[in-house]
């Protein structure tokens, strides 16, 4: 179904905030610009096993989501694109 | 958050206190001779429901939160002067809660009752000869072969594992991708062709606790014998991190109580230049060091079990609650001795044997300068 336009924005607003928190807290020297939505954060090591655990702990204080059980598997939280779809999908 | 006992969890603590010096005050000094595991005493734990504790009652378990739980192991480590037998019910716990949260039905139905009366003894299996620190760059492997995992390698400095019927492995499954999607986690049964265990080790403490190194030869487990997805075995490691360093720093942090009122009472008793040996400022600091640690472990212990219960996140506050709590048994064990003076270096005084126990405490569940390293990269450094 097509997306209306509050639901692509909030969407664009949420991708912002995980690059941004992924840049900040997980990209120590800050070097990784072409942070695209795409990139594969966990096979390039951008996420490694501690960055998980911070990454986890900002969704879901910032998203007010719950991630557990079967919902922690890597393909979630493969790109900033996985993550963001993850995120609206707990959010519903 | 309500970081307070409620009158239950009070009464439930006494219970504890009560049972085990009527029933675990073994000699032991006897099982220290022989390395031997408690067993009686372990029937008895079991008995009282103390391993059941967290996991629903369908499975067998108390259905009990994990704040009640904890005090349970702060409990034992209070009155049980037998550390090792604590350290074996909390790995029974923690195999249990990653039953729990990760497995299949199947293998909760299967194991968890048996968990939870103490017929089968539980170990998690993820140290090995080349990598514990660093512990996701292990080296088993598990190779998928149609529907099996084929298990290869070894580990070591296993809790439980010489006397197991049931290991947790951690192993890759595809040596392609990095640790976080390639390690998984296979439940291993004794019996298995290709699966061996050893002797215990000998250590400097914890002699009753069974710790020894296990081996796969290629040892066969079938797909269905999979904790969690296949891939998500570094994500359960880091899962059941948060549930140990708050529950290992439970039955800490009780140590910690007995060893601040032993010292107290001798430091009151025990006279030199015709005062209490407590009168004197540098004693008196030892032990009101003791206590403010004991108190600040408090906070932050029950800051982490009340996190658990609202199923937050605990990750920062189990690491800040491990390496805290674990350090200041360590240094509670050390000033614990030089009060006692000739006396606390005497096996009879029995606090010599706390020390070299409390020294474990900061080795395992991830070192002290682990727990530092993690702290540092959740303030970006
Ligand atoms: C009593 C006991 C019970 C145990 N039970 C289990 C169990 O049930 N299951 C299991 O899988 N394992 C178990 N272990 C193993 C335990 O988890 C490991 O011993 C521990 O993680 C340390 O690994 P290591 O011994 O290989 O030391 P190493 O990793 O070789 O470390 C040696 C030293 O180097 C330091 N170091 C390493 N890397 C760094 C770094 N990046 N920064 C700063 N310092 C660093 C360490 O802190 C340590 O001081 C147990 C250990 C003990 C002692």
């Amino acid at each position: 179904m097509e997306k209306n336009l509050m639901e692509r924005g909030s969407e664009m607003l949420t991708r912002e905030t995980i690059r941004q928190f992924i840049l900040s807290e997980l990209i120590s020297d800050d070097s990784r610009v072409d942070l695209t939505d795409t990139v594969q954060l966990i096979d390039s090591g951008v996420i490694d096993s501690f960055g998980i655990m911070s990454l986890l702990g900002f969704l879901e204080e910032n998203f007010s989501i719950q991630i557990s059980g079967d919902d922690l598997v890597p393909e979630n939280f493969a790109s900033i694109s996985t993550i963001s779809d993850f995120v609206s999908q707990k959010s519903c | 958050m309500v970081l307070e006992l409620t009158d239950e969890q009070k009464i439930w603590r006494e219970t504890l206190v009560a049972f085990s010096r009527q029933e675990l005050d073994y000699d032991m000094t006897a099982y220290e001779k022989g390395d031997l595991f408690p067993w009686e005493a372990w029937r008895k734990c079991a008995e009282m429901q103390i391993l059941a504790q967290p996991f629903p009652e369908e499975y067998g378990g108390g259905g009990v939160d994990f704040m009640t739980t904890m005090i349970s192991l702060n409990a034992l480590g209070y009155a049980c002067k037998d550390a090792g037998l604590v350290h074996a019910i909390a790995t029974q716990i923690l195999c249990g809660l990653q039953i729990l949260h990760f497995g299949s039905e199947r293998l909760k139905q299967r194991y968890l009752p048996l968990l939870c009366r103490g017929e089968k003894v539980f170990a998690q299996a993820i140290t090995e000869p080349g990598s514990g620190s660093d512990a996701l760059s292990m080296r088993t492997s598990a190779t998928k072969k149609r529907d099996t995992y084929i298990l290869s390698g070894s580990k070591t400095f296993i809790t439980n594992g010489p006397i197991a019927d049931v290991v947790i492995v951690f192993a890759v499954s595809d040596p392609e991708k990095k640790s976080l999607g390639g390690i998984s986690c296979l439940v291993v049964e004794d019996g298995m062709k290709g699966f061996e265990k050893c002797r215990p080790l000998k250590k400097m403490g914890l002699s009753t606790l069974q710790n020894g190194e296990l081996f796969f030869d290629n040892c066969v487990v079938a797909f269905e014998q999979l904790l969690g997805k296949e891939g998500q075995g570094a994500i359960i490691f880091n899962e059941s991190m948060e549930w140990e360093r708050s529950l290992l720093p439970a039955a800490h942090l009780g140590t910690m109580e007995r060893i601040l009122e032993i010292s107290v009472t001798y430091a009151k008793e025990r006279h030199a230049f015709k005062k209490p040996i407590g009168s004197y400022q540098s004693v008196a600091n030892k032990l009101s060091s003791m206590k403010m640690n004991l108190e600040l472990g408090k906070g932050i212990l029950y800051r982490c079990a009340a996190l658990k219960d609202n199923r937050k996140r605990a990750a920062l506050d189990a690491s800040i609650c491990k390496l805290f709590i674990s350090e200041s048994l360590k240094q509670a064990c050390l000033d614990a001795v030089q009060i006692h003076g000739g006396y606390g270096y005497m096996s009879e005084y029995e606090i010599e044997r706390d020390l070299r126990d409390s020294i474990a405490a900061t080795i395992y569940s991830g070192t002290s300068e682990l727990q530092h390293n993690i702290i540092a990269r959740f303030l970006g450094v």
